[in-house]
């Protein structure tokens, strides 16, 4: 806990994380926050494209439906693709890394170069060629990304191994007769874990942006799904007069995406041992 | 007394590869080293940085395989295993570490440390878990409510005391203690030396005292060996090898501690500790030594005795005393 | 007689931490005379290392505005900013392995620090690091210039931090435990070294240390800290030898070239956040009095010329039974 004390006295992370806290929260009461939770799927031509007001305060979309309602259910979507997304590369990855960094030989080589080849494949890339192979659609966006994604993971956890491995609490572990089983689940994994932790955070952002851009080549979530990325590219046609339609579902990409990276980046700062060890 | 541990012509070889295409040869950390640990006595090993003591407590210990010799304990021979078997049949063999702060797990309390080396070694229940550590932990002098802190929490001396409860925990019979006065203060360090003479007698522990400390290592060793390049250079009683060093070496090593009366007595030692990388042919030590001669170069000493339980490996040291 | 090269007075360095307001040093006083070599020892937490930061004037951030005064050449330094001496205070840090920057040459490294503080010719500089190589006996000089820090050994890069501190032409040189990561046989060159240098160029040595044995190896004078405040100083002979603050008395009887029986001595060092009032020595002192706790003893001068700062130093320690 000492660490979420220290992400208290880090302001800007501790921004991150009231972002990313709320956004979980709107995520969870979707439909009962959203104005009209019924846009979701319905459509009301007449009053399509109206400007912000008291009623519409983000305006309608081209199919007539409130913004503010498909931002706010669109937050669960984002957030159950970054979550999804980050804990399948996890579950590849982490394992691998934790394999490779203990192991030394042709396995851990082979493991490592297999990870570079992945590391080596452009995302937007391989989501698209899924999408034609899959039939473009959230499902195969997904599996892009995790399986773009979890190289981060193995080499994240390879590296924590590795610096565990030749550490003096594991030498002090094997001295005393425990098993490699017991050092590497019970105290390298551990160890491991808020390396891990800052990657899962940052890993989430990226996601949740990568996710929108496939929205907005339309090889992701499919209409009349409310995702950020679709919508911005269905607004595409009706600039610059009605500003309103890209613009707040661009503004809760950014502003997600944006918490998720300061919570990360003062995750790592509160994580690092070497600042938990000068504090004594 | 009766040999609890010890090792003949014992060889460590140390960054050996050997790979499909690349075959490298390691050096030899340890090379040669005959030792004979008697029940109940503390043995010193010291020498400067590099000169093997640590490689060769790790191999006693059977966390670093040998490349060649043996290794006794308790009259039964227990080398030429496999890291794991042969840390197994050494359990009443342990290892203190240099730096005992760093040897605990950052992220778990000391009790729980405390209570996993006892799991591992089959006492799993609870209770006896606590009685033994709140024993243990009494024993060294700490408090048993210490038990909750995390190993940052503490401090040096304390970490060093969780160090030593650690493994008593365990039982041992030979406790290595690698550097165990590094980087204490002065009136920690007499703590320390008084808790590991206390724990002696009370658990009939014998001690395998690496230092680079020589005014630490007269005082509280019984017998002493100096390495040199992965070799013993002499060897004796701590009152025969501090009174009248026969090996310059061991002379120079010495005449090279501060002490408090400020005097400097003997020639001091040019040079640095050369690498292993590097043995020089003949007497190891003789681009270094004052008394090097020709033979020195090019002739290996052998062990001779110069008295009484004190064996010195030096062409020259009849000369030279 | 001359103005010494340093003279700290009534130096209070207090730092702001997150247990709270730590007072490291408190009323320390200290002289280096032109060409002497006083030591600082007292064990870890003592306030050595502050001390020594306060004089070169990197105080930690979150420290409040030091007291008193640092006086080097008769200036104070803390009053008009350490610039004035910055550069003609040389400095030996602790580290080796860890004060050079790896991906530098050892040759440019050190004419960074020399063109910073003097200017001159390219020429002018090398043949100067080169004298300097020399004086402090690093092998083949002309070869080191072109070396990168881990090509030298611990005791080599020593030296040539002590080049590098040597670079400016200071006049005082501190040096902040400059051996502790060495080998002893390293450590006696060092310290052989050391002495040479401050005989032949005049220099004064500020000598930070918790070893008594290299302390009575290289200073004349010493000044004993504990808890932040300098509790006894004096030659160093006659401090070692007749110690009369009873923590002094008690430190020493735990070396082991001294110690009868390994006694220790009870209790720890004060928390800097929790300093104990009166005497800091007090809730560990074997011959505490009633007064110990409220009044801080004051620095007293002896006959001999010796000070301590405790009123009881001539009574004797009591025997501590051994247990």
């Amino acid at each position: 806990m000492t660490a979420l004390r220290l992400l208290a006295r880090d302001p800007v992370a501790f921004l991150g994380l009231l972002i990313v806290l709320f956004a979980v929260i709107v995520a969870a009461f979707a439909p009962w926050i959203a104005p009209y939770p019924d846009d979701a799927f319905e459509s009301h031509i007449m009053q399509r494209l109206r400007a912000p007001s008291a009623e519409f305060p983000f305006g309608t979309d081209n199919l007539g439906r409130d913004i503010l309602s498909r931002v706010i259910l669109g937050t669960r979507n984002a957030l159950a693709v970054a979550v999804t997304v980050v804990l399948a590369a996890m579950a590849i990855g982490v394992p691998i890394g934790l394999a490779a960094g203990w192991r030394e030989g042709w396995l851990s080589e082979s493991l490592m170069r297999v990870t570079d080849v992945f590391l080596a494949v452009p995302q937007l890339i391989l989501a698209l060629a899924l999408g034609q192979l899959l039939a473009p659609g959230i499902t195969a966006a997904m599996v892009a990304l995790a399986l773009t994604y979890w190289p981060f993971f193995a080499r994240t956890v390879f590296a924590e191994t590795r610096r565990l491995r030749s550490s003096l609490f594991v030498d002090a572990l094997a001295g005393i007769g425990a098993s490699p089983a017991r050092i590497l689940f019970l105290h390298v994994l551990p160890n491991a874990a808020p390396a891990v932790l800052v990657r899962a955070t940052i890993g989430m952002g990226f996601t949740i942006l990568t996710a929108a851009i496939l929205g907005f080549l339309g090889v992701g979530a499919a209409p009349p799904s409310p995702d950020w990325g679709l919508a911005v590219a269905e607004a595409r046609q009706h600039l610059p007069e009605a500003w309103w339609f890209p613009t707040f579902p661009g503004l809760a990409i950014l502003l997600l995406v944006l918490g998720f990276n300061l919570l990360g980046d003062g995750l790592r700062d509160a994580a690092d041992p070497r600042l938990r060890r000068s504090r004594r | 007394m009766a040999e609890i541990l010890g090792c003949s012509a014992l060889r460590v070889e140390l960054g050996a590869r050997r790979g499909l295409l690349r075959h490298r040869a390691g050096v030899r950390a340890v090379d040669g080293v005959d030792l004979s640990i008697a029940e109940g006595e503390t043995f010193g090993i010291v020498g400067e940085s590099g000169c093997g003591k640590t490689t060769l407590a790790r191999a006693l210990l059977g966390l670093q395989r040998e490349s060649a010799g043996e290794i006794r304990l308790e009259g039964r021979r227990v080398s030429g295993l496999d890291p794991r078997a042969a840390r197994r049949v050494r359990e009443a063999v342990q290892y203190v570490h240099q730096d005992p702060g760093a040897a605990l797990d950052p992220w778990w309390r000391v009790g729980a440390t405390l209570a996993e080396g006892l799991a591992i070694h089959g006492v799993t229940a609870r209770a006896e878990q606590q009685a033994r550590i709140a024993e243990t932990l009494a024993a060294v002098g700490l408090d048993p409510a210490l038990a909750d802190r995390y190993p940052h929490e503490l401090s040096g001396g304390q970490q060093r005391r969780i160090g030593l409860a650690r493994i008593l925990l365990l039982r041992p019979k030979v406790v290595i203690l690698d550097e165990p006065t590094a980087g204490l203060d002065l009136s920690v360090q007499a703590a320390v030396l008084r808790l590991l003479r206390d724990l002696r007698a009370r658990f009939g522990l014998t001690y395998v005292f690496i230092s680079h400390d020589l005014s630490v290592v007269r005082r509280v060793c019984d017998r002493v060996a100096v390495m040199y390049l992965g070799q013993v250079v002499e060897e004796g009683t701590a009152a025969a090898l501090f009174a009248a060093p026969r090996h310059p070496y061991t002379r120079a090593l010495l005449a090279a501690a501060p002490h408090l009366d400020g005097r400097e007595s003997g020639p001091s030692l040019p040079g640095d500790p050369p690498s292993l990388a590097a043995v020089p042919p003949g007497c190891r030590f003789h681009p270094r030594c004052a008394e090097a001669r020709e033979p020195c170069a090019h002739t290996v000493p052998v062990r001779e005795a110069a008295g009484p339980d004190h064996a010195v490996a030096c062409l020259r040291w009849r000369e030279v005393a | 007689m001359s103005v010494p090269v340093l003279e700290v007075r009534g130096l209070g360095v207090r730092l702001r931490t997150e247990a709270g307001l730590a007072d490291i040093l408190d009323d320390v006083a200290l002289t280096v005379p032109r060409g002497g070599t006083v030591g600082v020892v007292g064990e870890s937490g003592c306030g050595k290392s502050t001390l020594l930061r306060a004089i070169l004037g990197i105080l930690p951030r979150g420290a409040e505005p030091p007291r008193g005064a640092i006086l080097f050449e008769g200036r104070d330094i803390l009053a008009d900013g350490a610039a004035s001496a910055r550069g003609r205070i040389g400095f030996v840090p602790q580290d080796p392995y860890l004060s050079l920057n790896p991906v530098f040459r050892a040759g440019d490294q050190i004419l960074e620090i020399m063109r910073r503080h003097a200017k001159g010719p390219r020429a002018g500089h090398r043949a100067r690091i080169l004298d300097l190589f020399r004086a402090v006996q690093l092998p083949d000089p002309e070869a080191a210039l072109r070396k990168y820090p881990h090509q030298f050994s611990g005791g080599q890069r020593q030296r040539l931090l002590i080049a590098a501190a040597l670079a400016c032409e200071p006049s005082l040189v501190v040096a902040d435990e400059p051996t502790t990561a060495l080998d002893v046989t390293t450590q006696r060159e060092i310290l052989a070294l050391l002495r040479g240098l401050v005989a032949e160029r005049g220099l004064s040595l500020l000598f930070v240390t918790h070893d008594f044995g290299v302390l009575a190896n290289v200073c004349e004078e010493v000044a004993v800290l504990y808890a932040g405040r300098v509790i006894e100083a004096g030659p160093t002979r006659e401090v070692l030898d007749a110690p009369r603050h009873p923590y002094t008395r008690m430190l020493l009887a735990c070396h082991p070239d001294r110690a009868t029986d390994l006694l220790g001595i009870p209790g720890t060092v004060p928390a800097a956040t929790a300093q104990p009032s009166g005497c800091r020595f007090h809730p560990r002192c074997p011959i505490i009095r009633s007064g110990c706790p409220v009044e801080p003893p004051a620095l007293v001068t002896l006959p001999d010329g010796h000070r301590v700062a405790c009123p009881w130093h001539a009574d004797p320690l009591p025997e501590v039974a051994d247990g």
